[in-house]
């Protein structure tokens, strides 16, 4: 039984990490650091997360750069139309054997890496993007009857642009529930820009330090697992859930943007991941239990891409992050 | 661990407290409401003192309902720490701590999460941290009962106390009731003395009522106001020159007589009658049988008196009447005042109870006067009448008129029949035509009769006494 200064400790020391974690990225990305805690966040928490941005917003180079500091291996895949699935998972290759024998040996795909890119994954054809549903899900592949297990820890940090939509495939919404974060890269600031300008066009940087390896990660997802939620806050994240159910409003109270703009509201999927990202969220601020702060502040990432609004959103220009926040203001921390 | 939950269970009292009394100062605000509301159905109370205990009665009726709605439920103690968590900034750390505790949980991080709200807990004082809100019910509680307070205080839910109430009239409503009926009485007949100390009377009764006097001070004065009636009575006797003798009937008579006969005198004489005057009016006095006496008391029985003689002489002898009657009124007042003294508590009630439902009859008319009917204005004082009380046996030659006063409400009505008696009518004739010719006199001043037919139907009345007279 560990006491309570180890306990403290740990808790101190995952502090500490990502505090490093942010200060090393911030030598590589400028700006964008709420993205880099939410990205690590779903990290320790065994997450998956698909970003949307336009191109040129340093999606490629944080993820890039956040393999570095975490010592992980890294792998990017350019999705294009005419990816094949075997050409990410891998595919068994008819080779000699040391006697001589022809015999198949697996040639392991892009996908054996800690932290895999899959960049543009919106440009692939479903058949592809399905590829990935097994490998984000159960952690392996099965090539030829014969299932390999992927690195762990192990990550997808998908992108897509949300401007370039001709001859894309978007996502099949099985695909897109398996996302533990979707997340949002907006455009930098005039400051930003100056700094990135400034940063990019002088001498590179020194190589960026590791402060995190993978035993260290999943030695975090354990004790992300073990961050107690008290009742009365996992009651929150359900009720702010239910308010994305349109036909159960009455039952969670909320209404307005819910009620009118939402097909189907989010899947339990979406508690899961609103819940562990909210524990993520209290380890990662050296905190042992989870907060209504935490719930909330993860709500968009966590539940963005879990709604699916009909026609007369698109028609008013209503999206998920408008009707999520009026969610979060109406529904009360306390019932 | 053990001094936390001493803590969370020091918290939770204090704010299971603070819910109670906020509950049941609504309840009182709501009581003291509902009092002000329901005061107009004090009536309906079987006593009056009652009212007093409305507020009280609303508020143990109320509570219990209030008190069930606003029971503490485990998920008021998780709001109450939720919101100690807010003032103290301890990010849920409290009401974590309060749910792992209950749980019983003291591994890995939950333990930390245990020591660190102790930490943090400490020197939590509950009151300090959460102090008393008090919200609109709070306020407006207290203004509210102050409110029914002066609103019962000064009798506004009760307006005329005796007629909205069962119980019995006080001696200074009473005795205002009276003086207003004297007032009446006085201000009919011309009874200037009488008038005067009536409404003095009525000042004394509604400076008690407003002052609400006990009994007995309003005794002390009635002592004094029936000596103001005493002297004043007394005063009228020196001047009066009609002996006691003379019954009230008469002297109303005597009056009604003395309107006729002016009305007569200033009817057109013929010129040539002017000197037949005495002897025309001895002619129909004879119809006048209490004018005609007085005519024969005075100096030359009325004889060759003039017009204006006469007038004088009815001035006078109307100044006297009215006199006389203002004394006997007085003496009624002041042996009613008398009577009022003496009467005793269980009198009253006695008296009221006798007097049926409120509104049915005036309650103030009963009490003293029921006693001694003849304490009634108008009626002589100290004289008994002979049909007063229970009924007599039916019998030949007794009068079968049951006498009193026709009020509002129901009646009822005996027939009797019987043989008629042969022999001479008791009631004299003299005082049957007198009679009959007051009432033609009261029927002529009225509009009822047409002015032109006034003066034929008048010498028709006049008539019959000459009739008789011949």
């Amino acid at each position: 039984m560990q006491s309570v200064e180890e306990i403290e400790q740990r808790i101190v020391n995952a502090r500490r990490t990502f505090d490093g974690l942010r200060a090393e990225m911030a030598r590589m990305i400028v700006g964008h650091e709420e993205l880099i805690e939410q990205v690590f966040i779903a990290l320790v928490c065994g997450g998956h997360c698909l970003l949307e941005g336009v191109p040129g917003l340093g999606k490629t180079l944080m993820v890039r750069s956040l393999g570095e500091t975490l010592s992980l291996s890294f792998s990017r895949i350019q999705f294009t139309p005419d990816l094949m699935p075997a050409d990410i998972t891998g595919t068994n290759m008819l080779t000699d054997d040391p006697s001589g024998r022809k015999i198949f040996e697996f040639q392991r795909g892009p996908l054996f890496a800690h932290i895999v890119l899959a960049d543009e994954i919106n440009r692939a054809t479903p058949k592809t993007q399905s590829a990935l549903l097994e490998a984000m899900q159960e952690q392996s592949v099965t090539v030829g009857g014969k299932m390999h297990r992927l690195e762990n820890p192990f990550m997808v940090l998908a992108t897509q642009n949300p401007i370039e939509m001709e001859g894309t495939y978007p996502l099949p919404e099985a695909q897109v529930d398996r996302f533990f974060f979707k997340l949002l890269l907006q455009f930098p600031s005039r400051a930003e820009l100056a700094r990135i300008a400034d940063l990019t066009t002088a001498a590179p940087p020194s190589a960026l330090r590791e402060v995190l390896d993978a035993p260290g990660i999943l030695q975090m997802r354990q004790w992300v697992r073990e961050v107690p939620l008290a009742d009365v806050v996992k009651d929150y994240a359900v009720r702010l859930v239910l308010s994305t159910h349109p036909q159960l409003k009455q039952a969670n109270g909320s209404g307005g943007l819910a009620q009118r703009f939402v097909m189907y509201g989010s899947s339990p999927r979406g508690l899961q991941s609103l819940i562990l990202a909210a524990k993520g969220r209290a380890l990662l601020a050296g905190r042992p239990n989870v907060s209504f702060d935490d719930i909330r502040s993860l709500l968009l990432p966590s539940l963005r891409h879990r709604l699916i609004l009909n026609l007369e959103a698109d028609a008013e220009g209503v999206n998920a992050e408008k009707i999520l926040s009026e969610v979060a203001e109406q529904v009360p921390e306390v019932e | 661990m053990e001094n936390l939950e001493a803590k969370f269970a020091g918290l939770l009292h204090w704010e299971r407290r603070k819910r109670r009394e906020q509950t049941l100062l609504a309840v009182s605000c709501y009581a003291a409401a509902l009092a002000i509301i329901l005061s107009p159905f004090d009536i309906y109370l079987p006593n009056p003192w009652l009212r007093w205990l409305a507020p009280v009665a609303l508020f143990f009726s109320l509570a219990p309902w209030f008190l069930h709605r606003a029971r503490w439920r485990l998920g008021d103690s998780a709001r109450a720490l939720v919101k100690l968590d807010k003032t103290l900034g301890l990010e849920e750390r409290a009401v974590t701590a309060w749910e792992l505790s209950t749980r019983k949980e003291t591994q890995g991080a939950a333990l930390l999460v245990l020591h660190q709200a102790e930490e943090r807990l400490r020197s939590l004082e509950p009151r300090a941290v959460s102090p008393r809100r008090w919200n609109w019910p709070a306020y407006a509680a207290l203004p509210l009962l102050a409110l029914w307070f002066m609103l019962l205080w000064f009798d506004f839910d009760r307006g005329d106390e005796q007629a909205r109430y069962g119980g019995p009239p006080t001696l200074a409503h009473r005795l205002r009731e009276y003086s207003r009926e004297l007032q009446e009485k006085a201000k009919n007949e011309g009874l200037r003395e009488t008038l005067n100390l009536s409404r003095e009377l009525e000042k004394t009764a509604q400076k008690n009522i407003e002052a609400k006097s006990a009994d007995e001070s309003v005794k002390k004065e009635l002592a004094g106001a029936a000596g103001k009636f005493a002297a004043a009575a007394q005063s009228s006797a020196e001047k009066s020159s009609f002996s006691n003798g003379a019954s009230e009937q008469s002297l109303k008579d005597l009056k009604a007589e003395i309107e006729a006969t002016r009305d007569l005198l200033q009817l057109p004489e013929p010129a040539q009658a002017n000197q037949e005057t005495g002897q025309r009016w001895m002619e129909r006095l004879a119809a006048m049988p209490q004018l005609k006496r007085q005519f024969e008391n005075s100096e030359g029985g009325g004889q060759g008196l003039g017009q204006k003689e006469l007038k004088s002489f009815l001035d006078k002898l109307e100044q006297q009447v009215t006199g006389e009657l203002d004394r006997r009124s007085l003496i009624d007042a002041q042996q009613y005042l008398e009577q009022l003294m003496k009467q005793g508590q269980g009198a009253k009630g006695e008296n009221y109870a006798r007097s049926g439902a409120p509104g049915e009859q005036d309650p103030s008319a009963e009490g003293a006067r029921e006693k001694n009917p003849n304490s009634l204005p108008g009626k002589e004082p100290g004289k008994q009448d002979q049909d007063s009380g229970s009924l007599s046996e039916l019998r030949p030659g007794a009068s079968t008129q049951v006498k009193g006063l026709l009020g509002e409400g129901e009646s009822s009505a005996l027939d009797f029949k019987g043989k008629p008696t042969a022999g001479k009518s008791a009631v004299p004739q003299a005082e049957i035509t007198a009679s009959y010719r007051r009432q033609a006199e009261q029927e002529l001043n009225s509009e009822r009769v047409p002015d032109a037919l006034k003066e034929t139907i008048r010498n028709y009345f006049l008539s019959l006494g000459e009739v008789k007279s011949k």
